[in-house]
């Protein structure tokens, strides 16, 4: 990738959902563009779309107008089966709720995303076990995930995220359930191996503290993005 | 594995009543059709085998009339046709004294003339003994290794034999030993004695039951011809194997029927499977959605869903396939012993295992399972991240969808009627029909469960107060998971009511034409063989002696034949009516413009058949039609006189009078009696005059009353079958419904940890979960009512018109039903027990836990 061609690029992207006999617009002539290793955190109250606005820049859904490329790819143009299949190369997820199998260890949790792009090779084992010893989880590798703390549980999921080398890692109020000490340790972590493997990352949050970590805040009201001036952070 | 499968199979392994119900559930199904097939396959291949063993290398065959083939019909041929390759041939059942319920067949053969027919009896390729040898002693016979092993009878060694309910002695005097595994087969249960030998001791002498021919292909027709042009008009050439072809063509609809019972319980088992993956897929749709996110495809997530699914069918089928085994092993007594009550003699030595079998029944199982995860696989497919993130519920998409399943429903009710209304004979349409309308039903109870459930909660409101109304609230706001499980019980429970009303109807029926049929005092008929059907002849003169005992007033005599004619194996009897028997039939039609005395005086006369109900639907055949046989005098034709209601052959019967008879066959046998007393007339001394005057001790002498229960026992015993299958379909079902109400209230651990949190008691959430699954129960019970009802009709009037050509009156005991809709209650409130026990036991902190 250069700089000539971004990470992420909005254009006056539009979505908006049926209720009952009424249209309800939640985001309008959006419009955006980061650089690849690029931090941004969106801000804005509940039902603003921040949430929508993921799942358009994940391919999880499609916008009604407008262009969403990741990497120089037209997500719009791909089928749904191809979106998927961009999204298990290219991007990472972290959730609210953590989201892990339960059914697979914690170690098995991290390969999962590297056996779906087909990458079982050794070289991508000895990372995993790598960023496991990074999110200080090594020795819990063969634990399920009831038996981890919730702190513990986000840090695998940031390392799931990042496990198949995504370019672009979209997190989701990353922090939202959990406690405020444990929540700035998972940003730490996330942000340091974020930062440390030039991957961009978007991420929600309603915490304005954790919104001061990324390189620039954009507001979410009305469903339209507005970036906030640096000194108001 | 890979990973995303290992999460699947890990997701059935932690919660073990999705994972043992469904394979217990599948496997119950598929045993049940497994066994029912083995046992089919089993007596069918036992007749196949001992038929072909027996019939050697035939190439054709004469068959008798009514009378049999005159044995001096093989001079006849070898003089008139040159023909010389020929073998007669009687044949007859005993049993051994040990085992009296296994028949034996005793096999009377010509030793001279069996070297090209069955060359293991004489001396050829294989054989150990020479078959000339049965000439030379008296009572002399052949078995093979294996009867005489279980006979425990050794070479040169005397052993008894019950023929005709006479012990009768013969001594072994060689063992068979062919060979080739097939004849092995072929010859157990095979007694072979000489021709003379088994005429006496069948008691019918100077009467073959066929002669085979060896023709020559190439000259066959023209040999035929010249055979043909010597025979007696009644004896008919057949190609070898066809009278086994027309008794197994006989026995087909009651295959066809237990087959399809048999495939109930399967649908159960898919209905469970149905509901298992359900809960699964709905249980972990965040997981399916996590996934998505992660990016795997559609495709990615019902493989996955189908592999566990498959993976269940899989171990459903295996434990179903030996549990068929087992339960085979059972049903094929039943099985045989109902052919031989009401079709033909069967030995079966054990449960064959034919892998085709097996492998059909595993494959069904896998089949079903596949077919029934396919709904909730897809399902899983349609999980987006985006909604499962959300959390938006599937309830909203479910209830959009009651209606259109509704619909379909409808519409397949209408399919089921239309193809049983619009065609007239088809069984195999009446099948589809019904299972048309009984997978409609189950897609319109989830609409009526919200109609009735309507009705209902304000009455739970005002009786079982805040619990009953959020009872009833549950069930329709998770319609997702309540609807599978109240359609299931609903057609679980309307099959027991539907199987139960049609078998206490043909039940009631039977009872009410033994009413009318059973008119005289005594009956009495030679000794019983090994079915229930009145075989062998009286001693002669009987009819004379028992009208001249005091006390009887008159005599009814009864000869009956079973014989191959344009018919089909058709069943014939000559009957001397006395005038008080006249009110024994039934009449359901009767030929325009007769009276009873004209219809009665005309049968007498001979001038007219009466044909029982099954036997003119069979030959479409009506009063004023005519029915035709091959007599030993020529053609001989017969007007319908009546139609008359009879239960008693399934294969139907023809009556001509005695007088017609004699007209047509030289034949003067008596096979049973029927007899009339004086009022007030004591049984037993004319019982004791019949056994002195005919010095025969062995005569089946029975009053009006044992007879009766005599035939409601054979009744019941070829019920015995439909009613094991009845109990086996709902124990699937039952097994479903339990754990398709305990998921679901297992499900409803957080919900009820929350309501324990705000403070409700153990015994509370208790009388929430057991008023809910009560309230299912109920509703399914009350719904299950209409169909049961329906579907007795379509049992009673349609299935065994079509099958075995009867009509039944139909009754419906209001016990029976009450007995249904407390079995759906009682079953419900049995599936509360374990999720109220738990919740009682589980800290609310536990309960909410997050999984």
């Amino acid at each position: 990738m250069t700089r000539s061609q971004p990470a992420l690029e909005l254009v006056d992207v539009e979505k908006g959902y049926q209720e009952g006999g009424r249209r309800h617009t939640v985001l309008s002539e959006l419009n955006l563009r980061l650089e690849p290793g690029d931090f941004i955190a969106l801000l804005g109250p509940s039902g603003s779309g921040k949430s929508t606005l993921l799942n358009l820049i994940s391919g999880i859904d499609g916008p009604d107008r407008g262009e969403i490329r990741v990497a120089g790819v037209d997500l719009h143009g791909l089928s749904e089966r191809d979106r998927t299949l961009f999204r298990r190369d290219h991007v990472g997820f972290v959730f609210q709720f953590f989201n892990l199998i339960p059914t697979l260890t914690v170690e098995e949790n991290l390969l999962l995303p590297l056996e779906l792009a087909g990458r079982t090779r050794d070289e991508d084992r000895e990372r995993v076990r790598g960023l496991l010893g990074r999110v200080g989880l090594e020795d819990r590798a063969g634990a399920w995930p009831d038996r981890l703390s919730g702190g513990e549980q986000q840090r695998v999921a940031v390392a799931r995220s990042l496990a198949h080398q995504p370019s672009l890692v979209l997190a989701d109020e990353p922090t939202g359930n959990l406690d405020q000490a444990t929540g700035t340790w998972v940003l730490d972590l996330l942000e340091e191996l974020v930062r440390g493997s030039g991957t961009t990352m978007v991420m929600v949050t309603h915490s304005e503290n954790a919104a001061a970590r990324a390189d620039r805040i954009y507001d979410l009201n009305a469903g339209r993005l507005e970036l906030r001036e640096p000194r108001t952070v | 594995m890979s990973l995303q499968f290992r999460a699947g199979f890990r997701h059935l392994l932690r919660h073990p009543w999705n994972l043992l119900l469904p394979v217990l559930g599948i496997a119950l199904g598929v045993a049940v059709t497994v066994a029912i097939d083995l046992a089919i396959q089993s007596s069918r291949e036992a007749f196949r085998v001992s038929s072909e063993t027996v019939a050697g290398r035939a190439t054709h065959q004469i068959q008798g009339g009514v009378t049999g083939v005159a044995d001096s019909i093989p001079a006849l041929l070898l003089r008139e046709t040159g023909v010389r390759a020929l073998a007669p041939v009687v044949e007859g059942w005993g049993s051994h004294p040990s085992e009296p319920d296994r028949p034996l067949r005793l096999l009377g053969i010509d030793p001279f003339s069996e070297a090209p027919f069955r060359p293991y009896l004489a001396g050829g390729p294989g054989a150990e003994v020479d078959g000339t040898r049965l000439l030379t002693e008296r009572g002399a016979a052949f078995v093979s290794r294996a009867t005489a092993d279980r006979l425990g009878v050794a070479e040169n060694e005397a052993f008894t034999l019950l023929v005709g309910g006479g012990l009768v002695e013969l001594r072994l005097l060689g063992v068979l030993e062919p060979e080739d595994e097939w004849s092995r087969r072929g010859l157990r249960d095979l007694i072979v004695v000489d021709l003379s030998e088994a005429q006496a001791v069948l008691g019918r002498g100077g009467e073959l039951d066929r002669i085979d021919l060896l023709l020559d292909e190439a000259v066959a027709d023209s040999v035929l011809e010249r055979i043909r042009a010597v025979l007696p008009p009644e004896l008919r050439v057949e190609p070898a194997g066809s009278r086994e072809r027309t008794m197994e063509e006989m026995v087909r609809a009651f295959d066809l029927n237990l087959t399809a019972l048999s495939l109930l319980g399967l649908v159960f088992g898919v209905f469970l499977i149905y509901n298992t993956m359900t809960f699964s897929v709905v249980r972990r749709r965040r997981h399916f959605g996590t996934l998505r996110a992660l990016g795997v495809t559609r495709g990615g997530i019902l493989k996955s869903v189908l592999g566990e699914a498959a993976f269940l069918g899989v171990a459903g089928s295996v434990v179903g396939v030996l549990l068929g085994i087992l339960l085979g092993r059972g049903l094929v007594r039943l099985v045989t012993r109902t052919i031989n009550d009401l079709y033909f003699v069967v030995s079966v030595e054990g449960l064959a295992l034919p892998p085709d079998v097996l492998l059909r029944g595993g494959l069904l199982g896998i089949f079903a399972t596949l077919l029934a995860a396919l709904p909730p696989a897809w399902e899983a497919t349609s999980v987006s991240a985006r909604e499962a993130l959300a959390r938006s519920t599937v309830e909203t998409r479910v209830r959009a969808l009651i209606p259109v399943a509704a619909g379909i429903g409808v519409g397949l009710l209408g399919l089921g009627g239309a193809l049983i209304l619009l065609t007239e004979r088809s069984l195999g349409a009446a099948f589809t029909g019904l299972f048309a309308i009984i997978v409609g039903a189950a897609l319109v109870v989830p609409i009526l469960t919200i109609v009735l459930v309507g009705v209902l909660r304000p009455l739970l409101r005002r009786t079982v107060g805040i619990l009953g109304a959020m009872a009833a609230r549950g069930v329709v706001t998770a319609l997702s998971r309540t609807a599978p499980a109240v359609a299931a019980l609903v057609i679980a429970v309307s099959v027991t009511v539907g199987l139960g009303v049609m078998i206490q109807s043909f039940r009631g029926s039977v009872v009410q034409w033994l009413d009318v049929t059973l008119q005289a005092d005594l009956y009495v008929s030679a000794p019983g063989g090994v079915s229930a059907r009145a075989e062998g002849s009286l001693p002669e003169g009987l009819d004379e002696l028992a009208r001249g005992l005091p006390g009887v007033v008159g005599v009814s005599t009864y000869r009956g034949a079973e014989f191959d004619s344009d018919y089909g194996r058709t069943r014939l009897v000559g009957l001397d009516l006395d005038p008080r028997g006249e009110d024994a039939f039934d009449v359901l039609e009767r030929m325009g413009g007769l009276s009873d005395e004209g219809l009665f005086e005309r049968f007498r006369a001979g001038d007219g058949a009466l044909i029982s109900e099954p036997f003119a639907f069979r030959h479409d055949l009506s009063a004023g039609d005519t029915v035709r046989f091959a007599s030993a005098r020529g053609p001989a034709a017969f007007p319908v006189l009546a139609v008359f209601r009879d239960y008693g052959a399934e294969m139907g019967t023809v009556m001509i009078g005695r007088v017609a008879w004699d007209r047509g066959w030289d034949d003067r046998r008596i096979t049973s009696l029927g007899i009339f007393l004086e009022p007030g007339a004591s049984e037993g001394p004319i019982e004791a005059g019949l056994r002195s005057g005919s010095g025969s001790e062995l005569l089946e002498v029975r009053s009006n009353q044992e007879l009766r229960q005599l035939t409601l026992e054979v009744f019941d015993r070829t019920f015995e079958v439909t009613r094991v299958l009845r109990l086996l379909a709902f124990l699937v079902a039952f097994v479903g419904v339990l754990s398709a109400l305990m998921a679901l209230q297992l499900e409803r651990s957080r919900e009820l940890g929350v309501l324990r949190a705000n403070g409700m008691t153990p015994g509370q959430t208790w009388g929430l979960v057991t008023a809910q699954t009560g309230l299912m129960g109920l509703v399914s019970g009350i719904l299950a009512l209409p169909l049961g009802l329906l579907m007795a009709v379509i049992m009673i009037h349609v299935v065994n018109r079509r099958s075995f050509g009867w009509t039944l009156e139909m009754t419906v005991s209001p016990m029976l039903l009450a007995q249904a809709v407390g079995l759906a209650l009682a079953g419900a409130l049995l599936a509360g027990v374990y999720p109220s026990w738990r919740m009682a036991r589980t800290s609310p902190a536990e309960a909410l836990r997050d999984e």
